[in-house]
């Protein structure tokens, strides 16, 4: 396709090169994106079509080598032990897929096929990202190569950006930086991310140990009248999705891989595993087994229809992001759903997250952002020391920006305060504490009170000869 | 002897812990907060969100605009569970309080003098309906009767560590009373001290006056 175009979600999933060009990068807000791009033609992704036109390239792959993950269209992992031995060694296979992939992709797309062999995905999945003019990057020291990449290949394997950040304000850059670190000690600090950071550093991806999955989770269907029509097979797959789920919950688990299973009505069969980092949702788990089946039934891979179903945990593994030991995945979803309607209710500004920073007064020590959005950067260290700072406890409520506040004065000394239309005394006070503005920016300095009075506590500021609340100790 | 090795001492125990469990938000009951702002009922509401939020995400819902993360930080919220919501507009309000009933486990409320009665009531019935933890904190007048299960009542506020210029705010004495179902029907007396860390110590009105005549 020539022109320009801009697959959005709710942010920038896919761009061609001219929208690149204009200042656009993946993952940007949809609206900046537009105001980059006015040129741009945009579509809305649509991960069902997606998996449909992918999976031809699935297909072509699985005549090749059998059991292959799709983690999502576009995104394959194959365990390749057995089929080395079968085709002469890495290389060769690599080479062999290569050579289809490409004949496929180029063909059929314009596209050019990324293939990379590692120990393990996360190592394999970077080394594709690494080959180069469709020649297969075939890494023999998994290590090494790991090692040499760079602390933000971990953002997709374990989605915790704050940590990532903490690393590299330490001093670590790269991964190999990071794999040189004691394990126990990342572990005692940062908790489940910080041991998984390690396990990815060190090339450790693939050695977990799978749980044991008892037989009788799977879940299936039969249907006498096969099923052809994709609003059946859409009711169908949600259906065994949730009976799925709803049986693990019980048992206290949540799969990270499914197999799902289809049976033509002439006998023949399909199976498929799809892998995720979250442990599957309904919703999660539902929409790939519908994406599935379309695929499968609009490419005529199921003729006749299908006349049976079944979804199976393939691992119940810790592969993948791990919840926090007390974290409640559902709860999480709902809560989720929740303040997705609020916000739909409040517009994006009205649900929001804070984030300590470095600051001397209350209202600079919270980074502000919109719920749903990725963390605003802190403005100011919050690992510093801020001498001065306002000591704890911190007022409760806090005004956007300090409020005019009628203070009177005896000697120097507060001695009432007007709280709406009463005055009240004073009863104690701590201060004044000295704020040093900055004076190169037309900052006054100013002094900080704290006000007792019988119905409360307050924080004052008064610079100027006036006098601001800055905040209630409620 | 000071108040704090009273406390400790064995049948005291008892008393003081019957208070603490109020300060526990129930799945499915209501907890109202009565006072007048400044007495420290915000910072007691956002702390009831402390032990949920080791779970999963809870909200504050925040009528003027004002309500700082930090002091819930301090109270042992966990910092990513804790979303901000931020209504200023009455006439929505009930729509919004009722979109986050649906699906959050925990709710710190600011409930807007303007609330209509049935609104409330239906909030509390889908609170109960949806086992949802709720403390609510009217800015007006207090709840109507049957929507709270739990009325904690601030009748007072002590702060010490600032002395006439000296010292800063430390510790904070929050006298409550607290009544409804939620209380067995009886009106109870207890003192909250909060010296701004996430671990705050319950006494007992019997045990307050018991230490009193021991340090007298």
């Amino acid at each position: 396709m020539d022109d320009p175009v801009l697959i959005v979600g709710d942010r920038v999933t896919a761009a061609t090169r001219e929208v690149l060009e204009a200042g656009v990068s993946l993952g940007m807000a949809r609206r900046e994106a537009e105001a980059l791009a006015p040129f741009a033609t945009v579509l809305v992704r649509d991960p069902g079509e997606e998996s449909r036109r992918f999976e031809p390239v699935v297909g072509l792959i699985e005549d090749l080598i059998p059991r292959v993950e799709v983690v999502a269209p576009g995104l394959i992992f194959v365990p390749v032990a057995g089929a080395v031995r079968f085709y002469g060694g890495e290389e060769a296979l690599a080479k062999r897929l290569a050579e289809e992939l490409n004949g496929l992709v180029g063909r059929d797309r314009g596209g050019q096929a990324l293939i990379g062999v590692a120990d393990g995905p996360f190592a394999a999945r970077w080394a594709a990202a690494g080959s180069e003019g469709g020649r297969p990057l075939v890494v023999t020291d998994t290590i090494d190569f790991l090692s040499r990449l760079d602390l933000t290949a971990l953002r997709e394997g374990l989605e915790a950006d704050e940590l990532i950040d903490t690393f590299r304000w330490l001093g670590v850059s790269t991964l190999g930086d990071l794999a040189r670190l004691p394990r126990d000690a990342l572990a005692t600090r940062f908790g489940n991310h910080g041991l998984l950071a390690h396990r990815l550093a060190t090339g450790e991806d693939r050695f977990v140990d799978p749980r044991e999955i008892p037989p009788d989770l799977a879940v299936d269907a039969s249907f006498e009248e096969p099923l052809e029509s994709l609003d059946a097979v859409a009711f169908a797959s949600h259906a065994l999705a949730e009976r799925l789920l709803r049986a693990l919950r019980v048992s206290g688990v949540a799969p990270h891989r499914v197999s799902i299973f289809a049976e033509d009505a002439a006998g023949g069969s399909r199976e498929r595993i799809w892998r995720s980092a979250d442990p599957f949702t309904e919703k999660a788990l539902s929409d790939r087994v519908w994406w599935q089946l379309r695929a499968w039934v609009e490419s005529g891979g199921i003729p006749g229809g299908i006349s049976r179903l079944r979804i199976a945990p393939a691992d119940l593994s810790d592969e993948g992001r791990q919840l926090g030991l007390l974290q409640d995945e559902t709860s999480r979803i709902d809560a989720e759903r929740a303040l997705a309607r609020a916000q739909a209710l409040l517009g994006p500004d009205g649900v929001l997250q804070g984030r300590a920073q470095g600051g001397r007064m209350p209202q600079e020590r919270v980074a502000w952002s919109r719920w749903g959005e990725p963390l605003s950067d802190r403005e100011r260290d919050d690992s510093a020391p801020w001498p001065g700072a306002t000591p704890s406890p911190s007022p409760a409520l806090v005004p956007p920006s300090p409020e005019s506040l009628e203070v009177e004065w005896d000697g120097g000394m507060p001695s009432r305060v007007r709280l709406g239309t009463r005055w009240e005394p004073v009863l104690t006070w701590s201060g004044p504490w000295r704020l040093s503005g900055r004076w190169w920016a037309g900052e006054e300095d100013a002094d900080r009170y704290q006000l007792v009075t019988s119905v409360g506590a307050f924080l004052c500021v008064v610079t100027g000869g006036r006098a601001f609340l800055a905040g209630v100790y409620d | 002897m000071g108040l704090e090795d009273v406390v400790t001492a064995v049948p005291l125990i008892d008393l003081a812990d019957r208070e603490k469990g109020f300060l526990q938000l129930r799945p499915g009951h209501v907890t109202e907060l009565l006072g007048i702002p400044g007495t420290g009922l915000t910072r007691l509401g956002l702390r009831l969100l402390a032990a949920p939020s080791q779970t999963a995400p809870v909200v504050a819902l925040d009528t003027r605009g004002w309500i700082s993360p930090e002091a819930a930080w301090e109270t042992g919220v966990v910092p990513e569970s804790l979303v901000i919501v931020r209504c200023a507009e009455p006439r929505i309000w009930p729509k919004v309080a009722a979109a986050l009933l649906e699906g959050v486990r925990a709710l710190y409320a600011e409930v807007p003098a303007e609330a209509r009665e049935q609104d409330l009531r239906r909030l509390a019935a889908l609170a109960r309906a949806r086992k949802v933890a709720v403390a609510m904190r009217p800015m007006g007048r207090g709840l109507p009767s049957g929507v709270a299960h739990l009325r904690l009542r601030a009748l007072g506020v002590t702060w010490e560590g600032a002395d006439q210029g000296h010292g800063r705010l430390g510790r904070r004495r929050l006298m409550l009373e607290a009544s409804g179902k939620g209380a067995s029907g009886m009106t109870r007396r207890f003192e909250v001290e909060d010296e701004g860390s996430d671990f705050v110590r319950v006494v007992s009105d019997v045990v307050v006056g018991e230490a009193r005549r021991t340090v007298g």
